[in-house]
C-alpha cells in the first residue's frame, strides 16, 4: 500500500491519494509510516523531477495542495499515536517592501514545502514588521527574503540591521535571493546565506539547518 | 479596434477570482489543454526550426491561449478577457512601420519575417543593468550610444543617488528617474547623436510616479516607455496608470513581456505558446507601439542554450508569420563581458532571432545583476551578428547555432563573471581600454573564420 501511496502523488493523482488515505485509516496502518515510506519519498520524487527539468511550478504547488490535504486526513490519527511528524525546520518567506515579483520567491517556497520544512509564504510586497512578526509567531529558523529589484534589496539591508537593533539578529538565520540579488551583496550584507536558484536555495537551508542552531 | 478605456472597463467588470484561482485553475489547466489540442513539441536537437506549419499552429495556440486566460488585473481581482474575434481585429489594426527617434537619428521600426532580407532593428545598450553612479552612467551611455549600428538605446539603471542606495518608492527613486533621462539625453549630445531613442524610457524607476516624473525631463513621445506585467498575464493599477499617462502623452509604449521556463507556463512548449499570447497582451493591455519580449530559464535567468533556444526561435517564427506587430526579444546570455564564452552565446541567440523575424535588445549578460558588470562590446558584437546573418536560410542557422552551442555548453553551470565597465574602459574619456579592443577584435576575427559571419566593417 505505501508503494501505492507513492506513486499515486507523484502522479498527482488527487482523488486516488485521498482515497488511499481513508482507507489506510479505517486498516489502522500507522500514520506516520504511511507519511515517512509513502508520502514523503512521493514529494522528494517531484523534487528531483523539478531538478531535471520533467516538473515545474504548477506540479510543486499541485504535490503541495494534496500532500496538505492528506495531512489534515491523518492528522487525528497521528495524533492518537502520541507521536509527532517530523518537520526539517520553520521557514518564513516573501517578496521585500516595494517588489511585486512572486514567480521566483513561489518556485523556491514550493520545493521548500515539498522537501519537508514548514513553510509560510507571506507573498509580495511585505513589510520588515511582518517579516518580524511571523518569524516570532511561528518560531522561525530561517526568514529568506526574495527582491528582483536593485531598487529592493536595500529592504533586505534593512531587516538584518533591524534585528540587530533589536538584539535578535542569532535568533534567525537570514537567506536572500532573487534576480538581481548576488553572494557579494550577501557577504556585504551580513545575510547568512545567498542561491542563485532554487535548487541551491533548497541545499543552503538543508545545510543551515544541519549546522549548530542558533 | 478595442481602446484602452473599453479594456479598462473589463478590468473593472470581468470574471471576479483570487490570484492563486487564476493561477492553478484558469491558466495552468488552460494552457495544458491547449499544449494538447495543437500537438505542440519542442525538438531539443533543433534550436532553429525550419517548418512554417509549426510556427502557424504554434501560433493558433497562442491565439486560442490569450483567449481563455486573457489578463488578470490584482487590484480588482478580474479578468480581462478578449475574444477571438476582438484579437483578429486588433492584430489587423495593430500598429506597424513605427517612427522612433528625432533628426538625422530618427527610423522606422517594421515587422520582419523569418528569413527576412531586412536587417532587425538594433536596441542596444544595458537592458536595465545597474550602474553605480551618476558619472558612470553617462560614460557607458556614451558608449552605448557610439556603437556604429545603433538605432535606439536601452540604458542602465543608477542604484546610488549622492551615496545613498535607491530604494523602490522612495525619494531617491524619483529623483534618479529624473536624472536618468537628462544624463541620457547628454550623453547622446556628447556622442554627437542627439536624436538617438531611449526605448526602455526610465530603466530606474519601479513606480508609477517616478516614471510618470522621470518623463517630463528630456524624454520625447519619439523614445519608448517599458511598461510590463507581473507573470504570468497579470496587470496592476500602477501599471495601468503609467499606459494612461504614455498614451495622453502620444509616445511609444515597450510592451514587456517575460514567459518563465519552469513557472506557470512549465516546460518549452509551454513558453513557446505563452510568448506568442503575451504578444496578444502587448498589444491589447499594455497597448504597446511594439512588443519586448524575454523568454528566460527559471534556474538561471538565460535563454542562450536549449530549450530557450528552441522557444525563442519558433515563438519568433510564429508572431513574425502570423502578425504585422513589432517585436524585439532579448537575448540574455550567462557569461559576462569580454569572455569568449559571451561572443558565442551572443553570436546563437542573436543568429536565432533574426533568422526567425525578430529584432535585437541586447545585450543582457551575466544575470545583467552585477553592478557595473557590462560594457558596450556586448551590445556591439550583438548588433554585428544581427546584421552579418541576415538572408541566411534558418536551416543554415540551425546548423551554425548548433555548432556554435558546443563553444560553450560545458560551462553553462559556471560562467565566468567577466571584466566590468571601470575595468574596461577610460571612464572619463569613454573610452575602451586597447586591451579591451583586442579582446573584441580578436573573437570577432576567431567567429568570423569559424563559421563565415560576414561583417559590415
Amino acid at each position: 500500500m505505501l508503494e501505492k501511496f507513492k506513486r499515486e502523488l507523484a502522479s498527482l493523482h488527487r482523488e486516488n491519494t485521498i482515497s488511499l488515505c481513508r482507507e489506510a485509516i479505517e486498516q489502522k496502518i500507522d500514520p506516520l509510516k504511511i507519511i515517512n515510506e509513502g508520502l514523503t519519498p512521493a514529494m522528494s520524487d517531484i523534487g528531483e523531477k523539478f531538478r531535471t527539468g520533467e516538473a515545474f511550478l504548477p506540479e510543486l504547488i499541485q504535490s503541495a495542495q494534496i500532500f496538505e490535504e492528506a495531512m489534515n486526513i491523518l492528522a487525528p490519527a497521528i495524533k492518537k499515536t502520541g507521536k509527532k511528524t517530523e518537520i526539517k525546520g520553520a521557514i518564513i518567506i516573501g517578496t521585500v517592501k516595494g517588489d511585486i515579483h512572486n514567480l521566483g520567491k513561489d518556485i523556491v517556497a514550493m520545493l521548500f514545502k515539498i522537501s519537508g520544512y514548514e513553510v509560510r509564504d507571506l507573498g509580495v510586497d511585505v513589510a520588515n514588521s511582518k517579516f518580524l512578526e511571523e518569524a516570532e509567531k511561528h518560531q522561525a529558523d530561517i526568514i529568506a527574503l526574495s527582491s528582483l529589484l536593485t531598487s529592493t534589496m536595500p529592504i533586505q539591508k534593512d531587516l538584518i540591521k533591524i534585528l540587530k537593533e533589536k538584539g535578535i539578529r542569532d535568533r534567525y538565520r537570514v537567506i536572500i535571493g532573487g534576480g538581481p540579488v548576488t553572494k557579494e551583496w550577501a557577504e556585504n550584507i551580513g545575510a547568512d546565506g545567498y542561491a542563485e536558484n532554487a535548487m541551491e536555495a533548497l541545499t543552503l537551508v538543508n545545510n543551515l539547518m544541519e549546522e549548530k542552531p542558533c | 479596434m478595442l481602446g484602452f478605456w473599453e479594456m479598462m472597463d473589463r478590468a473593472l467588470t470581468g470574471e471576479f477570482m483570487s490570484e492563486a484561482e487564476f493561477d492553478m485553475q484558469r491558466f495552468v489547466p488552460a494552457l495544458d489543454e491547449v499544449k494538447k489540442k495543437y500537438k505542440i513539441k519542442c525538438d531539443f536537437n533543433t534550436p532553429v526550426p525550419c517548418e512554417d506549419a509549426l510556427a502557424d499552429t504554434l501560433f493558433e495556440a497562442g491565439v486560442e491561449l490569450y483567449s481563455r486566460v486573457g489578463t488578470y488585473c490584482t487590484d480588482t481581482e478580474r479578468i480581462i478577457l478578449f475574444t477571438k474575434d476582438e484579437i483578429q481585429t486588433a492584430l489587423i489594426n495593430a500598429p506597424n512601420n513605427v517612427y522612433i527617434g528625432e533628426g538625422k537619428q530618427r527610423k522606422v521600426l517594421s515587422s520582419r519575417k523569418p528569413d527576412d532580407e531586412t536587417v532587425p532593428w538594433c536596441y542596444l545598450g544595458a537592458v536595465g543593468g545597474p550602474v553605480s553612479d551618476e558619472r558612470l552612467f553617462l560614460s557607458i551611455m556614451q558608449g552605448y550610444a557610439l556603437i556604429p549600428l545603433v538605432d535606439s538605446i536601452t540604458t542602465p539603471t543608477i542604484v546610488k543617488y549622492k551615496g545613498t542606495e535607491v530604494r523602490a518608492y522612495s525619494p531617491y527613486e524619483l529623483a534618479v528617474s529624473i536624472r536618468s533621462s537628462k544624463l541620457a539625453r547628454e550623453a547622446c549630445q556628447r556622442a554627437h547623436k542627439p536624436g538617438l531613442a531611449f526605448m526602455n524610457s526610465i530603466a530606474s524607476s519601479v513606480s508609477d510616479t517616478a516614471k510618470i516624473a522621470g518623463s517630463v525631463f528630456d524624454l520625447r513621445p519619439s523614445d519608448g516607455w517599458l511598461i510590463g506585467g507581473a507573470s504570468d498575464f497579470k496587470i496592476n493599477y500602477q501599471r495601468l496608470n503609467e499606459i494612461a499617462f504614455v498614451l495622453e502623452y502620444g509616445g511609444h509604449i515597450s510592451g514587456e513581456t517575460s514567459p518563465c521556463l519552469g513557472g506557470f507556463c512549465g516546460g518549452a512548449e509551454g513558453v513557446a505558446i505563452a510568448n506568442v499570447a503575451y504578444h496578444l497582451q502587448a498589444l491589447m493591455v499594455l497597448c504597446g507601439s511594439y512588443q519586448v519580449t524575454l523568454p528566460f530559464h527559471y534556474q538561471n535567468g538565460s535563454n542562450s542554450m536549449q530549450p530557450l533556444l528552441w522557444v525563442l526561435s519558433a515563438s519568433s517564427q510564429a508572431i513574425s508569420r502570423n502578425s504585422h506587430f513589432p517585436f524585439f526579444t532579448i537575448p540574455k546570455v550567462l557569461a559576462g563581458p569580454l569572455e569568449p564564452m559571451t561572443f558565442y552565446e551572443t553570436a546563437a541567440t542573436v543568429s536565432a532571432l533574426v533568422a526567425s523575424g525578430s529584432h535585437i535588445e541586447a545585450l543582457s549578460t551575466h544575470k545583467n545583476s552585477t553592478v557595473d558588470l557590462q560594457t558596450p562590446e556586448g551590445p556591439a558584437f550583438a548588433s554585428e551578428v544581427a546584421h552579418a546573418v541576415v538572408g541566411i536560410p534558418r536551416k543554415e542557422i540551425n546548423r551554425i547555432v548548433l555548432t556554435l552551442l558546443d563553444e560553450y555548453k560545458d560551462r553553462i553551470e559556471n560562467p565566468p563573471r567577466g571584466k566590468s565597465y571601470p575595468e574596461a574602459y577610460d571612464i572619463d574619456a569613454a573610452v575602451p581600454f586597447p586591451a579591451t579592443e583586442k579582446i573584441y577584435n580578436e573573437m570577432k576575427k576567431k567567429i568570423k573564420n569559424k563559421f563565415g559571419f560576414k561583417f559590415k566593417y
